[in-house]
């Protein structure tokens, strides 16, 4: 199944990439990887990915920066953007809701949910 | 009983009063009778020795005789005896047959005397003094005879009718005086009975209260009331005297308490003013002297707010800020100007009360708080990193299970792969919960950990066994340096080993494949030291400040790729400081590191721990 969504999958560790590859893979999707917030920008801006799904907490650019960094590009070109952390603040909820097209998700995630949400966001915005 | 005794004593003086009076009247009175039957005689005589011999002869004597009668009833004439020149009595008048009675010397001073003379006797059988008086008579110049006359004073009744009159007088003036006298001698007593009361209530002692009927208390009763209060107020003051020993020896207690609390109170490391309920300072230990830079005698009973240059503080312990409840303890956080910026203080306002509620004064606690503060913020970010660092493996845990329950892993070889991460994982969630473990106990330090002895070969195997697999894995060769004679240690065995298996453990980590780590073993002044020098990625200079830092984890990729929670060597570091013993690292990037532990060489004797 192929349906020409690219999505950037940022997060420090191995694992978690590799398992949200396969599930986004297996459902069709382009999967594009990056180690940290820094390389993760760097692909936003290369590749223009249609969704990111992004770890909070890593080194070089955590991933509040880089929605940030990142959010005024969504005026132009909206895409979601799926942030994943260990434990959801108060100050994670505060930020997120001012940044366009964001959702939190806490882990341990279940990666089926995680496609349902992007799934849902392309069905809708191509509606 | 009191009735009574006032009867009796009344009568008493009654008796008293009649008796002195009549003695007294009785001596007026004879003194009185004496002297007129003196002058009496005296004339009588006179008058007679002026007469003739002859005038008492004849016819002349009988009307001489009736004469004579008549004094003898009004007079109280006794006798009367006319001698002629030769002594002889020729005339006698004689009623009371005394003459007989009459003393020879009496007679014979009478008859032989020239002129007036007086005398008295008392006659025998009787008690009745009679006076004697003798003149001579004379005729032409010659003693023609001797007129003598006795003269006896009526007796004097003791209760003649005067006399009763006068003494029944005097019993009812006393009588009538009675109460007077007893009004009196109240009036005289009453400044000493209030004494009394007054001693009384000084000796502590309440008197029986005074009814009407005992107003007449006789002075005794006063008078052993006063020493039964005597008594009371020696006793008192006895009791008295021990009191204030007693308080002159709690009176040095509290001297000496006193200071001792002045001491306890400078002794805490915070400081403490003590304030009375018109915020003037009674007490302001060390501590805060030396935050304020003032002087003790600068502070002791000055105002609060001329000593305490703290406007925030003031106002925080006056009670004025917003939703402020007096009685309540409450707490804040300031500065202090003298200190850095970054040093937080918290000042405790508690209220001193008397026990019954009632405020006596305010204590003021300043703390610097700053060490508390960053302890409490270590303490949080790590349990957040321990809480990020379990939820890591389970993440990883649950995803791939999740994966491979939905059957969206066909490919067997990678259902392998999934099944072998969910086991790393589940073994590094493991390792987490022993790191935590190992770390409590570390930080409880001598009181959990154990100290045995420690044979250096056998930990030495331990280790190399615990890394050897992984080693393979990559083909890392362990080469191996090791004492001909092993050294031992006293410690704990388990975290000595979690030490040198996390040095060992990196060194495999972040070493590439088909590389080398040498392990060596050698005893040097007393002390054993273990080397680790691997041929890896080698630690940058700016990681080396860290290495040994919670949580810290290196951004180089060779390093952030591997599974890794920050704590294994944050902990060996504690582990070989909590033995004595000392961790260095020498690494260049590129070439490899070498870590290098020593600990204390140490035999272990029993008994010494």
């Amino acid at each position: 199944m192929e349906n020409n969504k690219k999505i950037l999958v940022i997060d420090d560790d191995a694992q978690i990439r590799r398992v949200v590859e396969l599930k986004l893979k297996k459902r069709g999707y382009d999967v594009l990887m990056a180690m940290n917030g820094e390389e993760g920008l760097q692909v936003i801006e290369s590749e223009e990915p249609d969704a990111v799904v992004t770890d909070i907490m890593m080194p070089k650019l955590d991933g509040e920066s880089l929605c940030k960094q990142t959010n005024h590009l969504k005026k132009q070109r909206p895409f979601l953007t799926i942030v994943m952390t260990n434990r959801i603040s108060p100050e994670d909820r505060h930020w997120v809701k001012e940044m366009q097209d964001t959702h939190l998700m806490e882990k341990p995630f279940s990666p089926t949910r995680l496609l349902g949400c992007i799934d849902e966001y392309f069905r809708r915005s191509e509606s | 009983m009191k009735v009574q005794r006032i009867g009796i004593l009344l009568l008493v003086l009654c008796i008293i009063g009649v008796s002195v009076v009549s003695t007294a009247l009785i001596r007026y009175e004879k003194r009185t009778r004496a002297r007129d039957v003196v002058n009496k005689g005296r004339y009588l005589v006179t008058l007679i020795a002026l007469h003739s011999v002859k005038d008492f002869e004849g016819n002349k004597r009988p009307f001489f005789l009736r004469t004579l009668h008549d004094y003898i009833a009004s007079e109280g004439l006794a006798y009367c005896l006319i001698h002629d020149h030769a002594g002889q009595p020729f005339v006698v008048l004689d009623p009371y047959k005394l003459v007989s009675k009459i003393p020879q010397a009496v007679r014979l001073k009478s008859l032989h005397t020239m002129g007036l003379t007086d005398q008295t006797f008392h006659p025998s059988s009787s008690d009745h003094t009679v006076y004697e008086f003798a003149k001579s008579i004379f005729e032409n110049g010659q003693q023609t005879g001797t007129v003598r006359l006795g003269l006896r004073p009526p007796p004097i009744s003791l209760f003649s009718m005067d006399r009763v009159g006068l003494l029944a007088t005097i019993a009812f003036f006393i009588f009538a005086m009675v109460p007077f006298v007893f009004l009196g001698i109240k009036v005289a007593l009453r400044p000493l009975k209030n004494l009394g009361l007054k001693m009384e209530n000084m000796a502590g002692t309440s008197m029986p209260v005074e009814t009407s009927s005992a107003k007449g208390a006789a002075i005794e009763d006063v008078i052993a009331s006063l020493d039964e209060s005597l008594g009371l107020l020696r006793k008192r003051y006895m009791r008295l005297e021990a009191a204030n020993i007693e308080s002159q020896a709690k009176k040095g207690v509290i001297a000496y308490e006193r200071k001792q609390i002045a001491r306890i109170l400078d002794a805490v490391h915070y400081g403490i003013i003590i304030t009375d309920t018109q915020d003037h300072i009674n007490h302001m230990n060390a501590h805060m002297l030396n935050l304020l830079s003032k002087e003790r005698d600068d502070v002791i009973d000055k105002p609060l707010g001329d000593v305490l240059e703290h406007e925030e503080i003031l106002s925080f312990a006056s009670g004025q800020e917003a939703g402020a409840q007096k009685t309540t303890r409450r707490d804040m956080e300031t500065t202090f100007p003298s200190h850095a910026p970054g040093e937080s203080f918290q000042v405790t306002l508690s209220y001193l009360d008397d026990g019954d509620g009632s405020i006596t004064g305010k204590v003021i606690c300043v703390k610097n708080i700053t060490n508390q503060k960053s302890v409490d913020r270590a303490k949080h970010e790590f349990v957040a990193h321990v809480a990020h660092e379990l939820r890591a493996p389970l993440t990883t845990i649950k995803s791939y299970n999740e994966m491979l329950m939905d059957g969206e892993i066909a490919d067997l070889e990678t259902q392998k792969e999934f099944y072998n991460t969910i086991n790393e994982e589940t073994d590094r969630l493991a390792g987490l919960i022993a790191n935590l473990l190992n770390m409590s106990k570390i930080e409880m330090g001598n009181l959990t950990t154990d100290r045995e002895l420690v044979k250096t070969d056998r930990l030495v195997k331990d280790c190399v066994a615990a890394i050897e697999a992984p080693a393979q894995k990559k083909h890392i060769t362990i080469e191996k340096k090791l004492p001909d004679k092993w050294p031992s240690l006293v410690g704990d065995k388990e975290l000595l080993k979690v030490a040198i298996i996390n040095i060992l453990g990196n060194a495999v980590k972040y070493s590439p494949e088909n590389s080398n780590i040498t392990l060596a073993v050698r005893e040097q002044d007393h002390t054993v030291m273990f080397d680790v020098l691997d041929q890896g990625y080698g630690i940058s200079e700016e990681d080396l400040n860290h290495i040994f830092d919670q949580f810290y984890r290196s951004s180089d990729p060779h390093i952030s790729e591997q599974t890794g929670s920050g704590l294994g060597l944050a902990m060996t570091s504690d582990i070989i400081q909590l033995h004595g013993g000392r961790i260095e690292v020498q690494s260049t990037p590129g070439e490899g590191t070498h870590f290098s532990i020593r600990l204390p060489r140490e035999d272990y004797r029993l008994g010494k721990q």
